[in-house]
């Protein structure tokens, strides 16, 4: 059995929770910085009002939204990719559920941080709370944006406790060996309130294995109805090149685009800064880019339905912003978008080495551009051309907008720094199982009885 | 019951823009000053939009006042994940402030681009502040806002007609921008009642809707192209 | 034996099993009788006689129903004792009611589907490490029975006989 040798690779995995890692420590300095730039911007713009940003009319919507879509892709990584990896009891998964899913959780934070940058008057923004007042009013339930509330709720919830259950058994892991290491240090009286009596025994790993199955099949639909909804926040509106019924799938793959990307650029992060290429090997790579190469002919193929349909129909106010698109003042950020999200990744992919670490990673970074761009074109492009052709506008971002786009990568590494150094980023457990049964899969191994120890 | 609505004869309008400063000055409207109307974030609830048909030297200019169209299925509205914004029962579409949280959606999913953004808190200058009108709130930043169909002059009338124990006559209620035209293109009253001016010129050969195929059922009549 | 328990590590779950076969050939009920272990192997050590049983998905659905029907009555309650009419829809529109239903349903199925699981494995548990849980982290199996002193001390012979066979 897979006892001691797995936990030789182990070391590389608990290293980050137990010392001072001073690679750690520089990006948690740095992305600490942005996080003070986050905050900084808006905090001048909560003084100073929501015009210090640069959005006007028309384009009444601008970065914030297109972050917050772009984030809450980015959450597609971890869960519902795992979620649909445990389902399918893909076995290669165990070492990239848990960074996955971190991922998920980190980035649904940042994203549900938008709307509230986004508000006018952000002080309220309890009135969208579902809760009991003397104003007896409550929110409206007719609106897409409280969908978006109810949606993101509950993926936070459910992504929150997928990703913390699987984490008990490993917390009481690190426990039961740090209290015979450091009985007394600070690190173990964390994990023993972390593993929450956790013991291992079979009652307790077959309700917990049933509940992670149970929660896999629930947070898929919920995975998708969020970004389905994301993309409600535009198709419910009757503005060209939004009112579209392909954009619930379309959003939804491209959610999950950007979530493989971003997955893709952590994990080759992770293998290098870390050293533990022994779980995030190359056949993890591989497979996960052709998961990548799949969606990235998704992706392309939805862009091609969406923008063939607009074209084809030739609608006075959807030709605007398809003009603009194709050959006009966004033709330069569409073409780019093309380049990175479909070209480049279709010349990498589809060969065997192109789906090495560091190809799928170079892959990763630019859809990640990407698909920001996408989610601007669609943003500020149709905004910019209203039905009434008198009142078209433009949008150029201030430095507040960018300072909180900028500071919000920083805050997703902030705190993922952190979780680096809490949690081991690879399930020990999950993998340890996945040793135990390639081990009985395996010619059976002759054992000799053998009773490591006894006490009395 | 009442529908308010209002129709535009756009074949007499001339572009003079009286209606749109009379709107400012009824409605506290904020002037935004040269730097922030060149972000595009000029506030006018009426405004003029001017169209240019044909090829110099041959050109006409065509004037469209555009305001809330109080439409009966008004796309702005369900939107609003507080309400902020719903249609009452005498057809106006209304946009209760203190409500609105600043989502700005529901300007976003007005066709005709009607609705108005504080982004800053308002200010009046001496003595700008003197001619506020008291029946009108003053809107703080992060609030939107738009047309109301001169709200206050329609209450007002109401309630010196309920008084005097009559309905509401005829052309007794005056929005300020019908009330200030010239060439007295505008016309307000209640759709409701076919004997008024405003659902008569509703059923004339010029009568349109502003992007009607949108079924937004909007409650202006723009009159054009008479004979 | 301070805790009156006897504990044993085992290196594999086959040897691990063996013992517990053993306990069950000897009598021990197993209620008395504790198997811990880093990795899932329920199915392959459990003490002779002791069934795993779990309430989960059921527990999950009626979460659901429950979530669904709340959420479901929320919009319709709450709009109906305010109601705004916008963009002449009906006060309580069936498509978009649905939506919201929809995310009752999960949330109502997530949230029962972790309590669940706290409630089955007995979690947050206040039990004190053991001397030997360091074992668990190697990926060893820790039994433990329970049981007076006499008869611990002829199990441990015994089973060190047993291991020299």
């Amino acid at each position: 059995m897979a006892g001691p040798a797995a936990s030789v690779h182990e070391e590389a995995l608990l290293r980050p929770l137990s010392s001072f890692r001073p690679k750690l420590f520089v990006g948690s300095l740095l992305t600490g910085l942005l996080v003070g730039v986050l905050f900084y911007s808006w905090g001048y713009q909560i003084v100073n009002d929501i015009g210090v940003a640069g959005i006007n009319r028309p384009v009444f919507w601008g970065f914030y939204i297109v972050n917050f879509v772009f984030w809450i892709g980015i959450s597609h990584a971890g869960t519902l990719i795992s979620a649909i990896l445990r389902v399918t009891q893909a076995e290669w998964r165990r070492p990239v559920t848990r960074c996955a899913e971190a991922i998920t959780t980190f980035a649904l934070l940042i994203g549900g941080l938008f709307p509230l940058i986004h508000l006018g008057r952000p002080g309220v923004f309890w009135y969208m709370m579902p809760i009991p007042t003397e104003r007896g009013l409550w929110p409206n339930f007719r609106s897409p944006l409280m969908w978006d509330v109810l949606a993101i709720t509950t993926y936070l919830t459910g992504s929150v406790l997928y990703l913390l259950l699987p984490m008990i058994p490993d917390f009481a892991i690190i426990r039961d060996k740090a209290m015979r290491e450091h009985p007394k240090s600070l690190r173990t009286l964390f994990f023993r309130v972390a593993a929450i009596g956790w013991r291992g025994t079979p009652q307790q790993w077959f309700s917990l294995e049933a509940g992670i199955r149970t929660m896999a099949v629930v947070i898929i639909p919920v995975a998708i109805s969020v970004h389905t909804i994301v993309s409600w926040d535009f198709a419910m509106a009757i503005q060209p090149m939004w009112h579209s019924t392909i954009f619930g799938p379309y959003f939804v793959v491209g959610a999950i685009y950007s979530g493989v990307a971003v997955l893709m650029v952590a994990m080759y992060l992770l293998r290098k800064g870390l050293g533990i290429g022994e779980y995030l090997n190359d056949k993890v790579f591989n497979n996960l880019g052709l998961m990548f190469l799949a969606f990235a002919l998704l992706w392309g193929y939805f862009t091609f339905a969406e923008h063939l349909t607009v074209w084809y129909g030739n609608e006075h106010a959807e030709r605007a912003v398809f003009d603009a698109r194709i050959s006009g003042e966004f033709a330069p950020l569409f073409w780019t978008m093309i380049v990175v999200n479909v070209l480049i990744p279709l010349a990498i992919l589809p060969f065997p080495k192109g789906r090495k670490p560091l190809g799928t990673a170079i892959v990763g970074l630019g859809v990640l551009v990407g698909m920001w761009i996408e989610r601007y074109l669609i943003v500020v492009g149709t905004l910019s051309f209203p039905r009434l052709d008198f009142n078209a506008g433009s949008y150029t971002p201030s430095w507040v907008e960018i300072g909180i786009l900028v500071g919000s990568v920083g805050l997703f590494g902030f705190l993922y720094f952190g979780f680096l150094q809490l949690a081991p980023i690879v399930s020990l457990w999950e993998v340890r199982e996945g040793e135990h049964i390639k081990n009985r899969q395996a010619p059976a191994q002759q054992h000799a009885l053998h009773p490591a120890s006894e006490e009395a | 019951m009442t529908r308010w609505g209002m129709a535009i004869d756009t074949d007499r309008c001339t572009g003079c823009g009286a209606c749109a400063v009379a709107c400012h000055a009824e409605n506290n409207i904020q002037t935004v000053g040269e730097e922030e109307a060149g972000k595009g974030r000029a506030m006018h609830w009426m405004r003029i939009e001017r169209y240019y048909e044909g090829v110099f030297p041959d050109i006409k200019v065509r004037f469209q006042p555009v305001l809330c169209q109080h439409c009966a299925h008004a796309p702005c509205e369900p939107v609003c994940p507080v309400y902020a914004t719903y249609r009452t029962p005498e057809g106006l579409n209304a946009m209760v402030y203190s409500r609105c949280i600043g989502t700005r959606y529901c300007a976003n999913n007005c066709p005709y681009t009607a609705r108005y953004f504080n982004w800053f808190s308002p200010e009046f200058p001496a003595p700008l502040e003197r001619q506020l009108n008291p029946d009108v709130s003053v809107r703080p930043a992060g609030v939107m806002e738009k047309c109301t169909f001169c709200v206050q002059r329609i209450q007002d009338v109401q309630d010196v007609a309920q008084t005097e124990d009559r309905p509401v006559r005829d052309g007794e209620i005056k929005t300020a921008c019908s009330q200030s035209c010239p060439a007295q293109a505008i016309t307000f009253g209640d759709l409701d009642d076919p004997a008024s001016l405003v659902a008569q010129l509703g059923r004339t050969e010029r009568a349109t809707h502003l992007l009607e195929d949108l079924s937004t059922e909007p409650s202006v009549t723009y009159l054009r192209g008479g004979r | 034996m301070p805790d009156g328990r006897l504990h044993a590590v085992f290196t594999t779950s086959a040897d691990a099993r063996t013992a517990l076969n053993r306990l069950g050939q000897d009598g021990v009920a197993h209620e008395n009788v504790e198997v811990r272990s880093s990795v899932p192997l329920e199915h392959d050590i459990i003490p002779v006689g002791s069934k795993l049983r779990s309430r989960i998905p059921w527990t999950s659905i009626v979460g659901a129903t429950l979530g669904g029907t709340a959420f479901f009555l929320m919009v319709k309650l709450t709009s109906e004792a305010y109601p705004l009419p916008t963009g002449g829809m009906p006060i309580v529109p069936l498509p978009t009611t649905g939506v919201v239903t929809f995310e009752g349903l999960a949330i109502g199925a997530i949230l029962t589907t972790v309590a669940t699981v706290l409630l089955e494995c007995g979690l947050p548990g206040l039990k004190k490490p053991g001397p030997l849980d360091h074992h668990l982290a190697l990926d060893h199996v820790l039994v433990s029975v329970t049981c007076d002193e006499g008869a611990s001390t002829a199990w441990a012979v015994k089973a060190i006989e047993t291991a020299r066979d």
